[in-house]
């Protein structure tokens, strides 16, 4: 029975890193360019601040959670940290703020969630309104310019590789260890399979759930500082949409929304797969006007693919516990 | 329980309260309807209020944050509060028509500011961009600069968002102005007018195209994404440097200024706000006291280059 648990587990990301390769292949057929070191050097760029993002999203999708607020914790703490640096604050404080700031928010969410067991749609749903209006407020919908040599962390390279990715992979890294090999991860699955089991047992329920919000938020602060690097200053239109992004990724890398199940490798292959589709696009030169189609049709085929497997799974399970159960099964 | 709805009585007794004796005020109210705020937008709205606080009128302003739905409840609301005009910028100009016609009905001259509404019957005036205008210029430039290139001559454009009639137009302006040569290829890409998404469609556009000769950014907000782009490439060559990639756009905000005052951009058109935002106001001042207005005022931009930028700094309204 574990090795089967184990199986439909690694099962969940093995379709998405699947679909890659498979979109991958068909890219480099299709563009010549698009093995290219420098192309998949940008691809990997531009999934960091969504892969980032997506790997704090799986810990709290993991806990049956959701967090549509992540695109306006993007924006508040985009917009605290140019609104601190134009006051000539010393960047490094400015970036702890930004980091410690987006960080509370997070947790914010996550106490409003479990203090009052509220709908999580529906909780952040009103702190994305919250979130975005108080930095509107901050700074008046005007554009923020940040300087240059922050641009480091967008465009800086260690040992030749790009800041970005080298985040990425180590918040990779970290999500891996956090859900994989500690007491968190393991109750962050409890908690997503149930609730109330989680309760009866005497998990810290509320400490869970907090936490996988606040590295929700800590997340969306490290990519916020990044885009706010490449994209050289803060505008207003920051963020909008980010959500939808992140939580498909999280979703088409197997992780179930009902919580419970799901993987951080996954969640990173999804990150990647959705820029692919971009990048592809870009490459062959598409019209604009069939972007969102393919897009849409894309993620479509990707949901029902997972759902068709997942059913195919379950059919697969209540089939050998009706053979056990006759006694005509073996224990697997 | 009955607290709470206890308490929810009170605050909304106290409102109705409050509402009740603003209204007996005698001052002329306009409403302002705002699709969503930005920079620019801002820009508009606040010159707007400027000159109604000057002619002594109040205003009550509300956004909808990009939702049509929304923005026609809003509109309904300023009917309900018997708003004496309304200004409106329209998230989507089908959506908005059923709201319109409703302040038609209740006699309220309506003015659509900044995003043209061709379509509707409900309006009486807009005042806006000339946003064909404005490409066309920016493309003009840009065709100059490329017209002794020789051989295929690869173009990026950013595009805005495929719905926003000023997208469009800018869009149309600036493929119309480049049609004069025959050598040039234009790679459209779509941004939705996000950076972010400015910023890899420009990553990506340079892989497939390496010599990419120019750049076109339907708003010069992504000026500094497109920076960040050539200087991963290593082409980041200012104006008159061998090798400069030529980048133009349109708006006039501080990041379009600064890169083209530095010599990364070659140009920006630099639309006028305080007149758009003037005018408009003028316009529904007119309307409410039943003088004669022209239906369309449409005020194009100014084109600058890094040579004459810096010395108009006070006419471009983001420049800081």
């Amino acid at each position: 029975m574990a090795i089967m648990k184990n199986l439909l587990f690694r099962g969940k990301w093995v379709a998405i890193t699947a679909a890659t390769i498979l979109l991958a292949l068909l890219l480099a057929v299709l563009s010549p360019v698009f093995l290219s070191v420098s192309n998949i050097q940008g691809v990997l760029i531009q999934a960091s601040v969504t892969g980032i993002m997506a790997m704090g999203m799986t810990f709290i999708i993991l806990t049956s959670g959701i967090d549509i607020s992540v695109g306006a914790i993007l924006y508040f703490t985009a917009a605290l940290f140019a609104k601190l640096v134009e006051i000539s604050t010393p960047i490094p404080l400015a970036f702890g703020a930004a980091i410690l700031c987006a960080s509370l928010l997070g947790t914010l969410n996550g106490f409003l969630v479990v203090t009052f067991s509220m709908s999580p749609l529906i909780t952040t749903l009103a702190t994305y309104t919250m979130y975005r209006g108080m930095a509107i407020h901050l700074t008046s919908a005007q554009n923020i310019p940040v300087p240059r040599a922050f641009g480091f962390l967008g465009n800086g390279k260690i040992y030749g590789i790009p800041v970005p990715i080298l985040l990425f992979a180590l918040i990779f890294f970290i999500g891996l260890y956090l859900l994989g090999k500690t007491r968190f991860g393991i109750y962050v699955m409890a908690l997503g399979n149930s609730v109330e089991a989680a309760r009866e047992s005497n998990l810290p329920v509320k400490k869970i759930t907090m936490g996988a919000y606040f590295l929700g938020g800590i997340t969306t602060s490290i990519s916020a500082l990044i885009l706010l690097a490449r994209v050289g200053g803060l505008q207003s239109g920051m963020g909008i949409g980010i959500e939808f992004t992140v939580i498909a990724a999280v979703v088409l890398g197997g992780t179930k929304l009902s919580g419970g199940s799901g993987t951080i490798i996954g969640s990173a292959v999804g990150a990647i797969f959705l820029v692919l589709i971009d990048n592809g696009l870009n490459l062959i030169q598409a019209s604009p006007y069939i972007y969102d189609i393919v897009k849409g049709t894309v993620l479509l085929t990707a949901v029902i693919v997972d759902k068709v497997s997942i059913e195919r799974q379950k059919k697969q399970l209540h089939l050998q516990k009706a053979l056990r159960i006759q006694g005509v099964g073996l224990e697997v | 329980m009955k607290k709470v709805v206890a308490t929810i009585l009170v605050v909304m007794l106290f409102v109705a309260v409050m509402g009740g004796c603003s209204k007996k005020e005698t001052k002329k109210t306009i409403g302002i309807s705002v699709d969503q705020l930005f920079e620019s937008r801002v820009g508009v709205i606040d010159a707007a209020k400027a000159e109604l606080d000057k002619n002594g009128y109040s205003y009550i302003e509300v956004v909808a944050d990009g939702d049509p739905q929304t923005q026609n409840a809003q509109i309904q609301s300023l009917i309900n509060q018997k708003v004496d005009a309304i200004l409106v910028c329209a998230v989507d100009q089908n959506t908005i028509e059923t709201a319109l016609l409703a302040a038609k009905k209740a006699k309220i001259p309506v003015v659509a500011y900044d995003r043209d509404l061709p379509e509707s019957e409900a309006i009486d005036s807009f005042v806006g961009p000339d946003s064909i205008a404005d490409g066309v210029e920016a493309g003009t430039y840009m065709a100059e600069q490329l017209k002794d290139e020789n051989g295929k001559v690869v173009v990026l454009e950013l595009l805005g968002a495929l719905n926003d009639q000023n997208g469009i137009d800018r869009s149309k302006g600036f493929n119309e102005a480049m049609a004069a040569l025959a050598h040039v290829e234009i790679v459209a890409m779509p941004t939705d007018w996000d950076s972010a998404k400015a910023l890899s469609a420009t990553q990506n556009a340079f892989q497939a195209n390496p010599d990419i000769k120019a750049i076109f950014a339907a708003t010069d907000t992504q000026i500094p994404s497109i920076e960040t782009v050539l200087t991963d490439l290593g082409k980041m060559n200012k104006v008159g440097e061998e090798g400069h990639v030529i980048v133009c756009g349109i708006n006039g905000s501080n990041d379009g200024y600064e890169a083209t005052a530095n010599g990364i951009a070659d140009g920006i058109v630099v639309m006028d706000l305080k007149t758009t935002g003037e005018t408009a106001a003028q316009h529904a001042i007119a309307l409410i006291k039943g003088e004669e207005i022209e239906e369309k005022v449409v005020i194009p931009g100014i084109f600058y280059t890094t040579e004459n930028i810096e010395a108009n700094k006070d006419t471009i309204w983001g420049a800081k």
